[in-house]
């Protein structure tokens, strides 16, 4: 395999992951109501719907509200839990951090009905809240594992420096250890809301037709019959992916996000 | 204080050597980082709570509609009756074909994206995530519209003459595999991403300098380097996909139902919740013991990681 042979196979990977996108995008634009690639005329109709009928209002109000409330609770779990192991090696910090991995290793659906009995029992069910919190703690391993990358980065004569000019813990962590991690905070809450947007199954159960998301609202629609506007929703989507990940890639370091090893060139 | 490690007695009882590993294991890290409580009660209630719930219901009996405390074993026979070893079956087929078939075009890829400049190598970081966290629904959905009769690949093979007339291609086994190893795709490359990065790049320029192709040179040196991370990653897949509900919900035949969807029918469609806990936890057990592997595998990762 020459050079020219890998830029092919490159070339030809992401244009297989892109296509479902770009067909999505064109179906989007159909002007009537049919399911037509390419486009049977052209015509951005569809996407006022998602902004104006209902139904759809409803679904995109709880999916905002509901992943930046996830957000908060997945980085105020993984902030203290991330720094306490950092700062104290202890086996408890240890077995808390492993606790924070567990959720996202276990298939969805096995948390879903668990939390499911869980607010069954408790007797509160079919609320935003049930899905803000369900969807903050299975989302917890990304700003878990982000924050403890941005701790381990922090320099030890800097927080020596720190010391000896007289900082005491708490000092120390507001002026020196915050700042330094809040980058990865960002990053692993953005993580967390474009993921708590898009998750479907955890919704699902615990939604119970009462608490509807975008995508529990764009699988009902699929199964009651197809409009244009599924694919226009599916579209925010990928612009929503788009924007978060290209100003983090802009702002941060993604590669060193991602667990790259050397980001040098 | 009398909970904390130094003065907790010298109680010569298991109870009391226990109570005492509690206390110099768990409230005196907590002394010292108070803090720690909150994330702690957040994970506790919200996580282990649940799952300590649907083991008790596992063993509940079912009434008509919902369950009543007890201790039977039933749903757990129900695990050798045909309905729930051919659903496991057919899962761990489609996983194990999924996760290979992505790993196939991951691994090759990943490695040539960890060898471009920064700058592309942000952008294919960033196309790969876009598509990574895209909704499931969404990505089934798309997938069904390249299937489907009108929009896509059917047609063009009526035009090229392959078919004579155009249908559509799902629900059926190979659109589901597809769908499944399409989802899997940015997952594998984010999992390898790491531990290719962390290949020495010397390795293949000397290989290259010595005369071996690109391709060459990522058999002979980049394949065997990553034998461990491979493995890893196929175990995450093999585990990500047996967990999958909407994919094989859109593009699959009934008769070839996953796991999740099984539970979701048991426990919404159905209503038998006993019967669904019981099927969570083996799937919860299993899934477990699959991680510790990855764990085990990745301690022995010849890139050093």
């Amino acid at each position: 395999m020459a050079a020219w042979g890998k830029r092919v196979f490159l070339a030809m990977v992401f244009a297989m992951m892109a296509a479902p996108l770009a067909i999505v995008a064109g179906v989007s634009l159909n002007a009537k109501k049919r399911m037509f690639f390419p486009p049977d005329g052209v015509s951005l109709r569809w996407y006022p719907e998602i902004f104006t009928t209902s139904k759809w209002v409803e679904a995109l109000t709880n999916s905002v509200v509901i992943a930046l409330l996830a957000g908060i609770v997945a980085v105020s779990i993984a902030l203290p839990t991330a720094y306490f192991l950092w700062r104290h090696r202890v086996f408890y910090a240890k077995a808390l951090f492993a606790a924070g991995l567990v959720p996202f290793a276990l298939p969805p659906v096995i948390t879903a009905l668990g939390m499911l009995l869980f607010w069954g029992e408790v007797g509160y069910v079919g609320k935003l809240w049930n899905i803000a919190i369900g969807h903050g703690v299975f989302l917890v391993t990304l700003p878990l594992v982000m924050i403890s990358l941005g701790l381990e980065a922090i320099d030890d004569e800097l927080l020596e420096a720190a010391r000896t000019m007289g900082a005491d813990s708490r000092q120390l962590f507001a002026t020196v250890i915050l700042p330094m991690a809040l980058p990865y905070m960002v990053a692993g809450y953005a993580f967390a809301l474009v993921l708590s947007m898009n998750e479907y199954i955890i919704s699902f159960f615990l939604g119970q037709h009462a608490t509807i998301t975008l995508p529990v609202q764009v699988l009902a629609s699929l199964r009651s019959g197809y409009t244009p506007t599924i694919a226009a929703v599916a579209v925010l989507f990928i612009l929503l992916a788009v924007v978060v990940f290209g100003l983090i890639a802009r702002f941060g370091d993604l590669p060193k996000l991602l667990g790259a090893w050397t980001t040098k060139d | 204080m009398s909970e904390t490690a130094g003065s907790a007695g010298q109680g010569g009882m298991g109870a009391a050597t226990g109570v005492r590993a509690f206390a110099a294991g768990v409230v005196g890290p907590l002394r010292r980082f108070p803090f720690a409580l909150y994330p702690t009660l957040m994970l506790g209630i919200f996580f282990m709570v649940p799952f300590v719930i649907m083991l008790a219901i596992s063993f509940a009996t079912r009434t008509e509609s919902t369950y009543q405390a007890g201790f039977e074993l039933t749903h757990y026979a129900r695990f050798f009756s045909p309905l729930f070893t051919t659903h496991l079956w057919v899962s761990v087929q489609f996983s194990v074909l999924a996760s290979a078939l992505s790993l196939l075009v991951a691994v090759p890829f990943t490695f040539f994206v960890s060898r471009l400049r920064r700058r592309p190598q942000v952008v294919a970081l960033v196309f790969v995530l876009c598509v990574l966290t895209l909704s499931e629904v969404i990505i089934a959905y798309s997938l069904s519209i390249v299937m489907s009769r009108s929009g896509g690949l059917p047609n063009v093979a009526e035009w090229l003459g392959i078919v004579e007339r155009a249908r559509s291609w799902y629900p059926s086994y190979p659109a589901n595999l597809f769908g499944l190893t399409f989802f899997n795709l940015p997952f594998a490359v984010l999992v390898l991403y790491p531990a290719c990065t962390r290949l020495d790049r010397e390795l293949t320029e000397a290989a290259q300098t010595m005369g071996a192709s690109p391709g060459r040179a990522f058999f002979t040196v980049v394949l065997p380097l990553l034998e461990r991370p491979i493995m890893a990653a196929f175990v995450l897949l093999f585990v990500f996909t047996m967990g999958a509900f909407v994919t094989p919900t859109w593009l699959a035949r009934p008769e070839d139902t996953m796991m999740a969807q099984l539970i979701t029918n048991q426990a919404l469609g159905r209503g038998n919740i006993p019967f669904a806990a019981a099927l969570s936890v083996f799937f919860m057990v299993v899934t477990l013991l699959l991680s510790l592997l990855t764990v085990w595998l990745r301690r022995g990762d010849r890139t050093g990681g």
